[in-house]
């Protein structure tokens, strides 16, 4: 893994240099605007997340990143890189990890990333340290000589990943990497992004899980029907929503009543229900939530709980987005 | 090409079409042996040898398609197209990768039959020269369809569409100039006072395209008509240099194409 870690006193030293850049940024499928003028800049070590409902155009921005494709106007650029005009030194910098990708599935594992080493025109000697290398950070040794096609999915991905490090890239673009992923292999994943991050990798990671972003990016950024609603790092964007205290109210029974008595309540901003717990955006001063408390029990509502949150990336995501595309 | 030698049926192919070239020489060679007059037994590679070639020739028509035609488009099916282009590989990596290894296993189909001609060639009537001759057309011929398929490869995004377009191309370039031929000719037929020197030369360049036509010219052998253009150049140069010209254009189109990659995808 020695490889992989020689960067990370180099990130520490140059954390805020911008890594990825997006200037303008608009992709047409025909007349559609897939991305639309999206502006966005990540410096060096960070961790962005980026977020968004399926359709929102995560993938679009980030297989035009990945050089596979043009943008219809703006421009993009990786460690000074133009997309566009610098494509190979970009692709030497990056590590693409698509949503869904197929394998070779006649090859051996160590074969598939021999082929993959080899068109990153690794010598081999390297080759074969980096295979090493990759398979121990993927937990993937054991299966060094198995057939690709007898992998479960969790391994494909964790493969695809250790195919993505092979050449130790600066930056990683990982769309969805835990996608149709069960809860063990979800969990990881996770664990591996967390682990690339502590070597000091610049990583994009997108998901419309929020939950699997939330442990681990510095910075986010959300994305909905094309446009970039927000960007920063995730306590920026919090602060800004300071003022609003959410919620968590777990009732006994038919949360109706409930529902209805906090949309009366002017203080009261948005109220979502998840059986039988309501997370409701609270506007009012923070002092003041025994006020809605005593409301709610005058109105007859049973509660089972009353829990004051700070807001997380759900709430940040639920009050930015307008939910168009979901 | 690893993983299509690797397993049983690389070895089964190989065999199987050793195995029908065999038999088709065989039987040909019995009914051959119990009709043909004592003096054309001594020439007996002369009539075996163009039928083995013929054979070869009419299964690289079929193979060279089928290996190379789904190259890009098998990429693009099973997903695999994004990572490959996301490397540092260049268009040209792809290109002569691919289509190398396409041709790779026609040429060891090529080389399979090699004991099979040893044995004609064995039965006298034949050059050795000529032999050698025939083997460039054919490896000639499987570049160039190698070459054409994965030029669809890259312009049809579905496999099975991809061979198939291909398949017609190739047939297309073999039956259809020499059907032009024989349409002129029997056309001409009806002429009075017979064809034009410069009709009969069309009708003669049409044929110097095909590599079937030239495998004739070398094995067993015929004297061109007289007064056709460019006399003493061989039929079965012509006919790899007018592949060789077809090759260089495909592979040329698909380098374009594959530079573009960013624009289609």
């Amino acid at each position: 893994m020695a490889h992989l870690r020689k960067k990370v006193e180099m990130s520490n030293s140059d954390q805020t240099t911008s890594m990825i850049k997006l200037e303008n940024v608009t992709k047409y499928y025909k007349s559609f605007p897939a991305v639309n003028d999206v502006s966005l800049e990540i410096n060096r070590g960070e961790v962005f997340g980026f977020i968004g409902p399926n359709g929102a155009g995560k993938t679009t921005t980030i297989k035009m990143l990945a050089t596979l494709m043009l943008p219809s106007e703006g421009r993009l650029s990786i460690g000074g890189y133009d997309i566009e005009r610098e494509p190979y030194e970009v692709r030497r910098m990056i590590g693409y990890m698509p949503d869904s990708f197929g394998v070779y599935e006649d090859l051996l594992v160590w074969e598939y990333l021999d082929y993959f080493a080899s068109l990153y025109k690794l010598g081999p000697a390297q080759r074969k340290r980096s295979i090493s290398d990759v398979l121990e950070l993927t937990d993937l040794t054991i299966k060094r000589d198995a057939q690709v096609m007898s992998l479960s999915r969790g391994m494909k991905q964790r493969l695809c990943l250790a195919k993505t490090l092979l050449h130790d890239p600066e930056v990683l673009l990982l769309d969805e990497p835990a996608s149709g992923l069960d809860p063990h292999a979800r969990i990881e994943i996770r664990e591996l992004i967390r682990e690339l991050c502590r070597m000091g990798k610049t990583v994009l990671v997108s998901s419309h899980i929020l939950t699997e972003l939330a442990d681990f990016c510095t910075s986010i950024g959300i994305i909905e029907a094309g446009r970039l609603l927000a960007a920063g790092r995730i306590d920026d964007i919090t602060s800004k929503l300071a003022g609003n205290v959410v919620l968590e109210i777990t009732v006994k029974g038919d949360p109706a009543l409930a529902l209805e008595s906090l949309a009366e309540r002017v203080e009261v901003k948005r109220a979502t229900c998840d059986g039988r717990i309501i997370r409701a955006e609270y506007t009012g001063h923070s002092d003041d939530v025994d006020e809605l408390l005593e409301y709610l029990i005058h109105r007859g509502v049973r509660l089972l709980g009353f829990i004051r949150t700070e807001a997380d990336l759900e709430d940040i995501f639920l009050k930015i987005t307008r939910g168009a595309v979901a | 090409m690893r993983t299509r030698m690797r397993g049983k049926r690389a070895f089964l192919v190989l065999t199987g079409y050793v195995a029908l070239l065999s038999l088709i020489i065989g039987l040909i060679y019995i009914i051959f042996k119990n009709n043909a007059p004592t003096s054309l037994l001594n020439n007996a590679g002369k009539v075996l040898t163009p039928v083995l070639v013929y054979v070869q020739m009419g299964l690289i028509c079929l193979m060279a398609p089928t290996f190379s035609a789904s190259a890009i488009s098998s990429e693009r099916e099973q997903e695999t197209f994004d990572l490959l282009i996301a490397s540092l590989a260049k268009p040209s990596t792809i290109l002569f990768g691919k289509v190398g290894a396409a041709l790779s296993y026609l040429v060891l189909t090529l080389f399979g039959s090699l004991p099979l001609i040893a044995l004609t060639y064995s039965l006298g009537g034949v050059d050795l020269l000529d032999i050698a001759r025939v083997y460039l057309v054919m490896f000639v011929a499987g570049v160039t369809y190698c070459s054409l398929s994965f030029l669809w490869s890259t312009l049809i995004r579905r496999g099975v569409v991809a061979q198939f377009v291909s398949l017609f191309a190739v047939i297309f370039l073999v039956a259809a100039m020499p059907a032009l031929a024989l349409f002129f000719t029997a056309l001409a037929s009806n002429f009075s006072g017979g064809p034009s020197p410069s009709f009969m030369n069309i009708v003669f360049l049409l044929l110097r395209t095909n590599p079937f036509a030239a495998i004739a010219s070398l094995i067993p052998g015929f004297a061109p008509p007289q007064g056709i253009w460019l006399p003493n150049f061989p039929v079965w140069a012509s006919q790899v240099l007018f592949y060789l010209l077809l090759t260089a254009l495909s592979l040329y189109f698909s380098l374009k194409r594959l530079e573009k990659v960013r624009k289609w995808m």
